[in-house]
């Protein structure tokens, strides 16, 4: 029997009301045509009881990170979320609201989001965040968009755009799928050996609409040349910047060099990987790009008696009001995560941040000393200063390492092969601030033991 | 008042953290390093839970009282969702793990795929939009492949009614199309003959609900299937209001090729304030070669397979293959929200229909309370509102038009909106759709008890009794008055200006 419908067995009498006698009749409108008789080929409904045991049953089957040392990240964090984050954002009231369109009974989460906006903006150095995007990668497609409704009137090569050749090729598909419809072209900016970008190729895209570029890149590799790429790319074009939120408590954020807009993943702030989502991506701009940016914005106001009231603003930008002429079909965003984000930030506050970041700096040190003096482990970039992640190459496949490891219980990183076919012997290897002495040593154990096997 | 900026405790005294694992020798080249600090609150743990727990308290939920809010669907949360949603074989899981690591929560997407395809009648499913206009966006980038790829690339025109939701038009419109809106009959519902003038060997798509934002079944909707797949476009389901058929009838019956889901609406995953979502969609046959990669698929499990879930089956992400359109979120889709809304729909299993029988019954319910005070009540009614659209039934939500009322005594949508706050109700959608003038769309969802709907009927007839002036000046009770959006706009206060920092 279903639960969840209070008006179940009063049918008739509502039924009754409304001079009717069957639930059917109120379906008299659809045509025979297209009827369905018969009933949903589903199985039987369930109690909660039954649903929570085969939840524990089917997930319990998987492996967690938690379950044992993990050194994925790819772009996500295995952070650790305070408890009190889940515990407050999932009070009913923040949970079951809808976007704030009635300001008078929404003030608590239009000042959260409010207060959001200012954390995320003193976070990367601009003055201008949004409610959030999807994930990272929508942020960069969005981005780009947006650089180019702002741009391309002015701009000498007025549909095009530059993008680091290491944004990886999950985020590029985004990224080209959201250009497409455009008429953007996307045109790449290549790197020098050691893992930099080549600010010499970089200044072709002088007159262009939009840089895309990442801090750290996809190989954990912090690029100090990029805090010239504004001078390279000269004055008109959009500095776009994607950024490993944490690392902002050690880096300069892109703002305070030349970044028009800042987009990256949400999600170290506020809630665990969760398979990929939801997660959120963070949206912040320059002036400049206020107008035309996508996503959700609110702004301080007053109510009739002039208190200092908070409401959904510019929302004339959007797709509810501006239909095809809309900044951006986005209309249902990543809310309630990112208040899960503010909670995160406003419990680490400033000394926090820099002591997660420094943490995750740490780990990422430590664990590169000990693989890297595993014989045969070879850093890809060895000049290079990194931060959550960096890549090794590997005598033999990394598909196969993995493997290796996974039997011995290490998850130990990511095959860049799956990326870039070139570095199918690469391992993408992320640390967190959970990272442990003991991981470390489980990892090299069963790197070493892999290479030791594999060139017997 | 006061802001989680006005907590200023001592640095560094807040929550705390574990040492790094080893002093970090000084790598970072100085010029990289940050200057200065994020102005960020410097708060406590007990602090915080009372800044938040207040700002609890000024956000109106389902869990607050009754969210009549169309188009939306704001049906009850069950908790257990978010029970499961934590367990760390969701929450602590990466989506780059081996399809060996992951055996659980890809059977679960498998199953998911498999219920909304049988719902919808369509022949694969994706998960991985993240909210309805991403789902809109997905499929309409499949339709355009799809054209494409058959040397049809001059179709360049997707046509959408004046009363859609205005996702669809700019989902469209960012896939590069042109967008033809065609006006609503005088019954609101489609009018087919606009649509017949406006298809043609430009069109690529149509994008139409069912039933549509004024509540209203398209009895037409076969014969417009007919004549867009004539023209040689495609059939787009916006799927916001599924609540209303499920296993009534469904998309791939009416003739859709190409259908969005909301799990956020439909399938309870909780709004959040706005989100997130999740927008799966399903597809017919000739559209699932061009479907985002990859989707969850499965074999009859083999000798050597490790241990899986133990249904004789072994899951897998599948990649969609060449033709594919990639990738429109970089991971799998929002797995904590699949997850939720696989825990709501195991909950009616095969008796899913109940939901969209009791949604419609309590709509038609509230209408008729509505619209047919008793006669001491309409004695005192100053002005009813008139029908959004004239129609003996309506599906799930129905619509309102405040134009008699406003002609009379200068009373709003808005105003009755805002005064309905007072009466501790969220509003309902208010001046959607378009074509209704002064248009309160009402929602009650299955979830809401006969008491309620009584209720709210009893309190929205004595606004319609009440002195303007009182309307008018609403809402009184709530934590802000009436709040002045125009102010934000000139003003544009977009954070807090941290201005009287120590440091």
């Amino acid at each position: 029997m279903v639960d969840q419908i209070p008006n179940l067995g009063r049918e008739s009498e509502m039924l009754g009301a409304l001079g009717l006698s069957s639930m059917d009749e109120l379906f008299a409108n659809i045509p025979e045509e297209v009827r369905r008789d018969e009933p949903l080929p589903l199985p039987q409904p369930q109690s909660e009881e039954q649903i929570l045991e085969d939840a524990r049953r089917l997930l319990g089957v998987n492996v967690h990170l938690d379950s044992r040392p993990s050194f994925i990240s790819a772009g996500l964090a295995r952070n650790f979320v305070p408890t009190m984050v889940p515990m407050l954002a999932t009070r009913g009231e923040f949970l079951t609201s809808y976007t704030p369109y009635q300001p008078e009974v929404s003030q608590g989460m239009l000042q959260a989001m409010w207060e959001f906006q200012t954390m995320v903006s003193e976070l990367v150095g601009l003055p201008i965040s949004n409610v959030s995007m999807y994930d990272a990668s929508t942020s960069a497609a969005e981005a780009i968009t947006c650089a180019v409704r702002v741009k391309s009137k002015k701009a000498s090569q007025p549909s095009s755009v530059y993008i680091s050749e290491l944004v990886p090729p999950h985020r590029m598909s985004v990224i080209e799928n959201y250009a497409q419809g455009v008429g953007i072209d996307l045109h790449t900016l290549p790197h020098n050996e050691d893992g930099t970008l080549d600010l010499e190729a970089a200044a072709s895209a002088t007159g262009s609409c939009a840089v895309y570029v990442e801090q750290p890149n996809a190989l954990g590799l912090l690029d100090e040349g990029l805090m010239d790429l504004r001078e390279a790319i000269g004055g008109s074009t959009a500095l776009i910047v994607g950024v490993d939120a944490v690392s902002l408590g050690i880096i300069e954020p892109p703002g305070s060099w030349g970044a028009d807009i800042v987009v990256g993943e949400g999600q170290p702030f506020g809630i665990g990987p969760t398979a990929g989502g939801p997660i959120y991506g963070l949206f912040a701009c320059s002036k400049e790009f206020l107008r035309l940016m996508p996503g959700r914005i609110v702004g301080q106001s007053i109510d009739s008696e002039g208190q200092t009231a908070y409401t959904l603003t510019l929302s004339t930008r959007e797709q509810h009001i501006r239909r095809h002429r809309a900044t951006s079909n986005i209309c249902s965003n990543e809310t309630l995560i990112a208040l899960m984000g503010a909670m995160h930030m406003a419990l680490l506050g400033p000394e926090g941040l820099e002591k997660l970041a420094t943490r995750v700096h740490s780990s990422t040190i430590a664990t590169l000393g000990a693989v890297t003096s595993v014989p045969g482990v070879e850093l890809v970039n060895p000049e290079g200063c990194f931060f959550r992640e960096f890549a090794v190459r590997i005598p033999g496949s990394a598909k196969e390492a993995l493997e290796s490891m996974d039997s011995a219980g290490v998850l130990g990183g990511f095959d860049l092969g799956n990326w870039w076919e070139e570095m199918s012997d690469c391992l993408l290897i992320g640390c967190d601030e959970g990272t442990t002495e003991a991981d470390i040593s489980a990892l090299t154990d069963a790197l070493g033991n892999w290479i030791g096997g594999a060139s017997r | 008042m006061s802001t989680v900026f006005d907590f200023r405790g001592a640095p560094g005294t807040g929550w705390s953290q574990p040492e790094p694992i080893s002093t970090p020798s000084d790598t970072i080249p100085e010029r990289l390093r940050r200057r200065h600090l994020p102005h960020w609150p410097r708060a406590s743990e007990p602090e915080l839970v009372r800044h938040y727990t207040g700002l609890s308290q000024k956000t109106f939920g389902i869990d607050t009282g009754f969210y009549p809010l169309g188009s939306c669907t704001m049906k009850h949360n069950p908790r257990v969702n978010e029970r499961i949603a934590l367990m760390p074989g969701i929450d602590r899981i990466h989506p780059l793990q081996e399809d060996s690591q992951v055996q659980g929560l890809l059977s679960i997407f498998y199953e998911m795929q498999e219920m909304l395809a049988i719902c919808s009648g369509m022949d694969a499913v994706t998960l991985q939009p993240v909210a309805g206009a991403q789902g809109e966006f997905t499929a309409i980038r499949c339709i355009q492949e799809y054209h494409r790829s058959n040397g049809e690339s001059h179709r360049d025109k997707v046509i959408v009614p004046d009363s859609a939701h205005g996702t669809n038009p700019a989902s469209a419109s960012m896939c590069g199309y042109q967008v033809v809106e065609i006006p609503s009959a005088s019954d609101g519902r489609l009018d087919i003959e606009a649509l017949k003038a406006a298809v043609g060997p430009d069109t690529a798509a149509m994008m139409i609900t069912n039933p549509s934002t004024l509540g209203l079944f398209e009895t037409n909707i076969v014969e417009a299937s007919r004549i867009v797949h004539e023209a040689g476009g495609q059939m787009y389901y916006d799927g916001a209001n599924f609540n209303a058929i499920i296993g009534k009838t469904d998309p791939g019956r009416m003739g859709f090729d190409a259908v969005h889901y909301n799990l956020h609406k439909t399938f309870s995953q909780p709004h959040g304030g706005g989100g997130p979502g999740s927008g799966p969609i399903g597809v017919k046959g000739h559209l699932s070669q061009f479907l985002p990669t990859p989707v969850a698929s499965r074999r009859e499990s083999v000798e050597g397979d490790s241990t899986g879930v133990e249904d004789g089956y072994w899951y897998f992400w599948a990649d969609v293959g060449e033709r594919s359109i990639g990738k429109v979120q970089q991971w799998n889709g929002n797995a904590g929200a699949v997850v939720r809304a696989w825990a709501f729909y195991r909950r009616y299993g095969r008796e899913l229909e109940r939901m969209s029988e009791y949604a419609v019954l309590n709509s038609n319910y509230l209408r008729n309370r509505i619209m047919n005070p008793n006669p001491d009540v309409a004695a005192k009614i100053h002005c009813m509102p008139a029908e959004g659209a004239q129609a003996d039934l309506v599906m799930h939500e129905f619509t309102l038009s405040m134009s008699p009322v406003k002609e009379l005594n200068g009373v709003t949508g808005k105003d009755v909106a805002k005064r309905l706050l007072d009466y501790g109700y969220m509003s309902p959608t208010l001046y959607f759709p378009q074509i209704v003038p002064e248009c309160l769309m009402i929602e009650p969802t299955e979830t809401e008890s006969k008491e309620v709907l009584d209720k709210f009927a009893a309190d929205f007839h004595a606004i319609l009794s009440e002195d303007p002036e009182i309307v008018t000046s609403a809402p009184h009770t709530t934590p802000v008055k009436r709040v002045d959006e125009v102010w934000a706009a000139r003003k544009l206060i977009l954070r807090h200006p941290i201005t009287d920092s120590e440091d």
